[in-house]
């Protein structure tokens, strides 16, 4: 919200302050403000001047040659304007002025004649976009008398952010309440020049009420409270004075005509928004508060849009139609013209949560909207109206009706809550004596009603009604105003916390920690994904190209490795830990798990003089499966050539991991050149995706077994194993028929060549045999192996490398 | 040899030519070092070597033993001195200034080092880490922190959502009810995670980031130990002449609400100290009773206190980066500097 720093020392007497020390107070009561402008700081060397006359440039069509006033006597100046007349008024840049942008005006002859000063646009001024020509200023001026004064603009405009708890904050009184602390401790508000001083009597109903020939009825009040009308009649429309249009001005407001801006001076300083109505064109004449019927479709609102309607709406209706959606906006056919003589003034109050849900579904908001869903004081209609109805009449003439209208169906009581001096102890951490909080919740316009036992009752001012409900609210209104400053920071004691550190973060660590350690470099990537990549849809996503969940980590793993060989970076290792998301059942959440994904290419190690280069393969993938497969399984699950569904993997060299369920729970492998954009120097690209388990297998506790005291036998195998016979397999059957004393198994060569047949390949196998008691004989080891060939012969077809 | 011990004899000789070497001025003398002591012809340590044969068979073990030792001692001082000279060593032997053999260097994502960074200071001081779906239900995004759907404050976070009720968590806080729910108090929780909004991608914004949720339940927890406890939290990341602020603002979930700020002293490296501007680091507060109650605590035995902080800033205003797309790219020559 824009807030005037002039309207605010009006509204706080006593208050002093520069604009840097308001926004430092504002920012430690919970209002920060975003920037501070002052409009007319560059241009403080403009004047007012008066073009005597102008004429013809002897050597320009499009020149004029005037004779300015700006003050210090009259000069010669070229303008260039199509619209510069004599005996107007303009602002005037004399020589020596610097204008915005560090533009220093000089003397200078063009086209032959002297120019002494420029007459400025509102654009060269920094004040508006439009540079149809110089800005022609209305009113009485004395020529040389200073731009910045004379158009209001030496006041500072404070962007205040406001919460969404503080509508009543949405108004310079209420800002004031805030800044009263710092001032004579109170809000007035200014008086208004020319103020008539009008007095309203009222006819008060709480279904129909009408007075001076127009009725105004409610029918559905748990829409509209109280709906308050006054009859001004003529009224001669026009500008508003220089003194309301400089306090506009000052808020950030356009001024428009004097009945508009003093509904809206009253909007900015109470936070009441109020709408006039031209009498003469409401039918009844009268209004009637209701919902939209469904005979009326649509609506055609003040800025000419025609809006759809629906009977969730509340509309202000005149005898016949809608005139205004209520809160919002008024309609183009009842808004106040300059030929409007009879005025119906509106002050309402409308329901918050009725009159979002009418302008979410019209996609729009207005000054209205926004403070009635934020709460307008209930207390406050009258004052508002009767500010209002003063300020029309002394800005636009005419006379109000003595009677004015106050149909009120649900009338507000202020409410009372109980404060308990203990619970604010409890809750701050510091004991506030009764005296005290008095002291800190008046000026905010608390009131302490009483007290018994340590509790104070305390009565919420209409206009904080909503957002202090309970003895909370208020506490915070203690510590708000006490200042979190003036809190101590002494550290006190503390147990420790109930809940565990979560096993998944545990895993998610080591896993991070083993992956850095093999020379993997973590990413990270957001979770949205492209058509064909998820199938769980955002219904609202902001990019259409990424309107989906991502299923598996690895597509946006491949972009980012993809975006690396793009630049340049050759070995490109990427992993990732993140969520995948994957449909449910209809309504519910989407499964999610959470995912290890790496992507790599490049060489296996940074290049070295002393060995030759070599790029990750197969064995490299393998192995960096099986480490996060192992820590995630602890074991439990196995890592096997198998094939994975989809058109990333080359089927090939496709590894799938099994959990010991037998669920498939990973897979890597050499990615296909078609899954990942890459250029022709690149070497294969592996990835591979692992889903860690749900529920988060401790590490195993080591069990120590004792150091073996005699020694091993070690026996070599050269074996001729056909093509069809896995490694693994003969691997297994080793192990199976080796007996109990086998220690450990290792295959150590592989060659495949003219020395051995086609369709096998020689494997060899080192055996080391050990018993825990004694030290084998050599032909005990003889009988094992013995043992081993003949069944790989017989049932794997495995022969001994002769 | 004489009669004198030959042990004796050989650690003179060692002593004389370590003398010799760390004395040698130049290549040249230390050449001429190592002619003398070593020598294959008149070196004197190569000659005891070459007479062991004619020792007794009682003497030759330990006196062996000990020419060889001098051998090695001596053979080592010699490339040491030699490479303090700075002449790679010769053809045969090797050149060490040459590059080391090294694996390749990995190294964790920026924003996951200020998480982790975070997290053990929240440990230290009685933490554990919890943790949530992040897909939820309107329920546990808004209406059980105290937000209605029809306030004002649901629309700040602009929500995606999946499907009815369903959407992508707009901030870690859903994991308070969550971790309440599971277990009793104390409570004393950091929740790290992603959250969601719709927000464009710009210098300062992205639709998926890290958020840190923390959440202190527990009797007799008070406004001054959530001020002590986040005052403490910013000396122990920026240094212990941080300062915060609190800053009175509005969240439903809490109350008293407030942002907070931090003022750090940076020391340049000509010693000169400077204060930074206030910093806003996080949105915090009291948990509002309204929460305490939602979780089945009872609000007038139980107080607490929460916050939510956004780490990938933290990151971003730490190592000077611009632009918090760059964390995104995962260009491995920006993850690189970060490797440690």
């Amino acid at each position: 919200m824009n807030v005037s720093k002039r309207w605010l020392h009006d509204l706080v007497p006593g208050l002093q302050a520069t604009s840097a020390e308001l926004a430092e107070h504002l920012a430690l009561r919970g209002a920060p403000v975003d920037t501070i402008s002052s409009p007319g700081e560059d241009i403080a060397d403009v004047v007012v001047a008066k073009v005597l006359s102008a004429r013809q440039h002897p050597n320009a069509d499009r020149l004029s040659l005037c004779e300015v006033d700006g003050g210090d006597g009259v000069v010669q100046v070229v303008c260039g304007a199509p619209n510069v007349r004599g005996g107007t008024y303009y602002p005037f840049a004399p020589v020596g002025a610097v204008l915005p942008g560090d533009f220093r005006i000089k003397k200078a002859k063009i086209r032959g004649e002297l120019s002494q000063g420029m007459l400025c646009s509102s654009k060269e001024l920094g004040l508006g976009r439009e540079h149809d020509g110089i800005m022609e200023l209305t009113g009485e001026f004395t020529p040389g008398e200073s731009f910045v004064t004379a158009m209001g603009l030496d006041d500072a405009t404070l962007d205040v952010e406001i919460t969404a708890n503080r509508g009543d904050l949405l108004s310079h009184a209420g800002v004031a309440r805030e800044l009263a602390s710092i001032g004579a401790g109170s809000v007035v508000l200014p008086e208004l020049p020319g103020d008539p001083g009008v007095s309203l009597a009222y006819v008060e109903g709480t279904g129909e009420v009408a007075a001076g020939g127009v009725t105004i009825r409610i029918a559905d009040p748990d829409l509209c409270s109280r709906y308050m009308g006054a009859i001004i009649r003529g009224v001669k429309v026009g500008p508003s004075p220089e003194w309301l249009q400089k306090r506009l001005r000052g808020a950030g407001a356009r001024p428009i005509s004097n009945v508009v801006d003093a509904t809206n001076y009253v909007m900015l300083e109470l936070g009441q928004p109020l709408h006039a109505f031209d009498l003469a064109r409401l039918a009844g004449p009268g209004i009637v508060v209701r919902r939209s019927s469904p005979s009326e479709p649509r609506f055609t609102t003040l800025d000419g849009e025609s809006r759809a309607l629906n009977t969730n709406m509340l509309m202000i209706c005149d005898a016949e139609r809608p005139v205004a959606i209520g809160g919002v906006m008024g309609g183009l056919d009842s808004e106040v013209e300059d030929d409007t003589t009879d005025v119906l003034l509106e002050c309402a109050l409308f329901d918050p949560k009725s009159i979002r849900a009418t302008r979410k579904a019209l996609n729009m908001s207005t000054d209205a909207s926004y403070r009635f869903e934020r709460g307008v004081d209930p207390d406050g209609l009258r004052t508002a109206l009767e500010r209002c109805v003063a300020l029309i009449v002394a800005t636009a003439g005419g006379t109000v009706d003595a009677q004015a209208l106050d149909c009120c169906p649900v009338r507000f009581a202020p409410s009372l809550v109980d404060l308990r001096l203990a619970r604010i102890e409890k809750l701050l951490g510091v004991a506030f004596e009764a005296d005290y909080v008095n002291e800190l919740l008046h000026p905010l316009g608390f009131v302490v009603e009483g007290s018994t036992d340590g509790t104070l009752h305390v009565r919420v001012p209409g206009y904080r009604s909503y957002d202090v409900k309970r003895e909370v609210d208020l506490i915070e209104e203690i510590a708000r105003t006490h200042g979190y400053d003036a809190f101590p920071s002494d550290l006190g004691p503390s147990r420790p916390g109930s809940v565990p550190d979560h096993p998944m973060f545990l895993l998610e660590d080591e896993l991070r920690a083993a992956m850095v350690g093999r020379g993997l470099f973590e990413a990270h990537t957001p979770a949205f994904a492209p058509p064909g990549e998820g199938d769980v849809e955002v219904a609202n996503p902001l990019a259409s190209t990424e309107p989906f969940m991502r299923r598996s980590l690895v597509p946006a793993l491949l972009r980012r490795l993809a975006y690396n060989l793009a630049r340049g970076n050759r070995d490109v290792r990427l992993f990732e830990i993140g969520t995948s998301f994957a449909k449910a059942g209809p309504g519910s959440p989407p499964h999610e798990e959470t995912r290890l994904a790496a992507v790599l290419v490049g060489r296996r190690e940074p290049p070295h003089w002393s060995v030759a280069e070599e790029a990750l393969g197969v064995w490299d993938l393998k192995a960096l499966l099986e480490d996060v497969v192992g820590r995630a399984y602890r074991g439990s699950a196995a890592v096997a050539p198998g094939s994975v569904a989809g058109d990333t993997f080359d089927a090939q060299t496709t590894f799938v991991v099994h959990d010991a369920s037998g669920n498939a729970v990973g897979h890597g492998g050499r990615v296909l050149g078609t899954a990942v954009d890459t250029p022709v120097w690149a070497s294969q690209v592996w990835a591979l995706e692992v889903t860690l388990p749900s529920n988060v297998l401790a590490a195993p506790v080591a069990s120590y077994s004792a150091l073996p005291t005699v020694p091993a036998v070690e026996r070599d195998l050269a074996l001729i194993i056909p093509d069809a016979v896995a490694a693994a397999v003969a691997a297994d059957l080793i192990r199976g028929s080796a007996g109990e004393e086998l220690e450990a198994l290792e295959l150590f060569d592989l060659y495949r060549g003219p020395a051995v047949p086609e369709g096998t390949r020689s494997v060899a196998f080192r055996l080391r045999f050990r018993s825990p008691e004694r030290t084998l004989k050599d032909k005990e080891v003889d009988r094992n192996v013995t043992v081993v060939l003949k069944r790989l012969e017989e049932e794997l077809g495995v022969k001994v490398r002769g | 040899m004489t009669d004198s011990n030959p042990i004796d004899a050989l650690r003179a000789l060692e002593a004389e030519a370590l003398d010799a070497i760390s004395g040698a001025p130049d290549e040249d003398a230390l050449e001429d070092a190592r002619v003398a002591f070593l020598g294959r012809s008149e070196g004197r340590i190569s000659a005891v070597l070459r007479g062991l044969g004619q020792l007794s068979a009682d003497e030759r073990p330990a006196v062996g033993q000990e020419a060889n030792r001098v051998k090695a001692v001596v053979t080592a001082a010699l490339e040491t001195r030699s490479a303090a000279l700075g002449r790679p060593a010769g053809a045969s032997g090797l050149d060490l200034t040459l590059p080391s053999r090294k694996p390749w260097k990995g190294g964790l994502h920026p924003i996951t080092q200020a998480v982790d960074e975070i997290w053990h200071i929240f440990r230290d001081l009685g933490f554990s880490r919890a943790r949530g779906p992040e897909a939820d239900t309107e329920w546990y995004n808004f209406e059980a922190l105290n937000t209605p759907l029809d306030h004002p404050a649901a629309d700040e976070q602009d929500t995606l959502y999946l499907v009815d009720s369903v959407l992508l968590r707009s901030h870690t806080s859903p994991v308070q009810m969550r971790t309440m729910e599971r277990h009793e108090p104390p409570i004393r929780i950091i929740a790290p995670g992603w959250v969601y909004r719709r927000d464009t991608y710009d210098a300062t914004h992205t639709p998926a980031f890290m958020q840190i949720e923390g959440l202190v339940i527990d009797e007799g927890v008070t406004f001054v130990d959530f001020k002590a406890t986040l005052a403490e939290f910013a000396r122990r990341y920026w240094g212990p002449d941080t300062v915060i602020r609190l800053r009175p603002s509005f969240f439903p979930f809490t109350e008293p609400s407030a942002e907070v700020d931090v003022k750090r002293v940076i020391t340049r490296p000509d010693g000169t100290r400077e204060e930074t501007d206030w910093l806003e680091i996080m949105g915090a507060g009291m948990v509002d009773p309204a929460v305490i109650e939602n979780a089945g605590y009872d609000s007038e035995r139980y107080t607490g206190w929460a916050f939510g902080m956004g780490p990938a800033r933290i990151a971003l205003l730490k190592h000077g980066v611009d632009d918090l797309r760059t964390f995104f790219e995962n260009d491995v020559r920006f993850l690189g500097q970060f490797a440690r």
